[in-house]
């Protein structure tokens, strides 16, 4: 809600994104550039109710001075009901699962929508590629108009809402974990 | 045996510390960003990382006119890790990227972009095994056949996410634990262990002290912005800044990907998406004779037909 408020209030910043982003053809990128807020990862991260639990996850990794940082980085952010099988990683036995979850979740540079999808338009059938801080690897493919990420342990999500532009990079908000809950110990 | 030979390459690979490798010289020295790099603040068990040590490696960068030894400095010496070395380009290659910088440089802000024109592309690696330590972790005692007797290691838990801490399929098992990452053999006896993000290496925690680091290049100091209220180390993809009263952990500064991009050499796999920060899109737009990626603080031109990289760009205001 939050984050529709700022939208609303900077009407410029808005009408510019509309006109960068309009079309989403996949034309070769980077010339029209997309322009941020003035807030950073941390910030916008906090401003998205649908973002709490990663915002806790965040916190409690220790991982909020990099979002805060220079980076950039994109975060593939899941959204509070895609937690809900993992566990609770906001706990201070789960801090070092929550800074390696986290750093599963992103990669370097500020990657947009229409970014992925002119990557994924180029890779064809077998989906666009991009490596994450957990040194793993996430796979972008299309269904339809979706983007869906698939994990490096095969764990698939779908980008969701609408991708915040922060000033040190993006969130994209995402409907599911890119990895997968281990069985239980035996 | 299989065990002891499994311990020395665990050993050898942790006293492999995270290094620094060249991704790019252009042999003009580094006068002004040299000085404070490698300066030996590792721990008691890397002292081969000090000063002493400066310049022995990337000495097969070709290109004998290029010299360096104008106080730049690559770092620690740590540099005999095979994929730091990877710099076979010969003269040709290297005339071609000077010609490349200067084209670019002739386009664009010099306020805001700086071309790699002064020394070397600085690349922060990460170690295939991280930096695991060999042995026995704090508080459990060496057994004939490991830390732990077969069996007991069910004691570690699993963790809910399993592909957080399995590391490819090496035929290890990982498991995690207050703090720590084991490896195991199948049999359940313990190899080594490696200290986390967020765990054993979270905030407020004292540096464990057989891990070793690597002190933050310059580069990465201006860069990511880092204050003199720490001091800043790298490990394992992270940077980190250690108050330097306690030692303890008082920031995570920032997270690399510390994959190897070396000019004339492929640019690695998973970089398929245009990254480049919105700052740089109007310099750095991709095009039909070249790609702009973004890795741990520099641009890449890609060529796209041969994915080779042509030229590395800084980044700094």
């Amino acid at each position: 809600m939050r984050s529709i408020m700022r939208r609303a209030l900077a009407p410029v910043a808005a009408l510019t994104l509309v006109a960068c982003s309009g079309g989403d053809d996949g034309k070769t990128a980077g010339a029209e550039a997309a322009r941020p807020s003035s807030e950073n990862l941390a910030v916008a991260l906090k401003g998205e109710g649908d973002l709490d639990t990663l915002e806790s996850v965040t916190t409690n990794s220790g991982l909020a001075s990099v979002l805060e940082g220079v980076g950039p980085y994109t975060v593939f952010a899941p959204t509070n009901a895609a937690f809900t099988a993992g566990g609770d990683l906001t706990g201070e036995a789960a801090k070092a699962e929550a800074a390696a979850l986290l750093r599963a979740h992103i990669v370097p540079g500020a990657l947009t929508r229409q970014d992925i999808r002119a990557a994924i338009d180029r890779a064809g059938a077998g989906g666009a590629k991009m490596r994450t801080m957990a040194d793993g690897m996430l796979t972008f493919t299309r269904d339809g108009e979706t983007i869906v990420v698939t994990g490096p342990d095969g764990a698939t999500a779908r980008l969701t809402g609408d991708e915040e532009l922060a000033s040190n990079g993006v969130l994209q908000p995402l409907d599911g974990v890119l990895l997968k809950p281990a069985a239980p110990a035996t | 045996m299989k065990t002891t030979i499994c311990l020395a390459g665990v050993l050898a690979l942790a006293l492999a510390a995270p290094g620094i490798a060249s991704a790019q010289n252009n042999g003009r020295g580094h006068d002004n960003h040299g000085e404070d790099r490698g300066k030996g603040r590792g721990h008691d068990g890397h002292d081969n990382r000090g000063p002493d040590d400066r310049g022995r490696g990337h000495d097969d960068r070709g290109g004998g006119d290029r010299g360096n030894g104008r106080g730049q400095d690559r770092g620690p010496g740590r540099d005999d890790h095979g994929g730091g070395r990877q710099h076979a380009r010969g003269p040709d290659i290297e005339r071609q990227v000077e010609r490349e910088v200067r084209a670019i440089t002739g386009d664009v802000d010099r306020r805001r972009v700086v071309v790699d024109d002064r020394g070397p592309v600085l690349v922060l690696r990460r170690e295939p095994d991280r930096g695991l330590i060999a042995g026995c972790p704090p508080g459990l005692a060496r057994k004939h056949n490991g830390c732990l007797p077969p069996g007991q290691a069910k004691r570690i838990a699993r963790a809910r996410y399993d592909y957080l801490w399995d590391r490819r399929d090496d035929g290890y098992v990982y498991r995690y634990d207050d703090g720590y990452l084991y490896r195991m053999n199948q049999q359940g006896s313990l190899l080594g262990y490696l200290p986390v993000l967020g765990g054993a290496l979270g905030l407020g925690n004292a540096w464990p002290a057989q891990y070793a680091y690597q002190p933050a290049p310059r580069y990465y100091v201006d860069y990511y912005r880092l204050n003199d209220r720490y001091d800043y180390r790298y490990a394992d993809g992270v940077l980190y800044g250690l108050d330097p009263k306690t030692q303890a952990i008082g920031q995570v500064a920032a997270l690399l990907t510390g994959q190897q991009w070396n000019v004339g050499q492929a640019m690695p796999t998973g970089y398929d998406v245009y990254n480049v920060p919105y700052a740089y899109r109007n310099q750095y737009a991709d095009g039909p004779d070249r790609w702009y990626r973004y890795n741990d603080g520099y641009v890449y031109q890609v060529d796209p037909t041969t994915r080779l990289i042509q030229t590395a760009i800084q980044l700094l205001t």
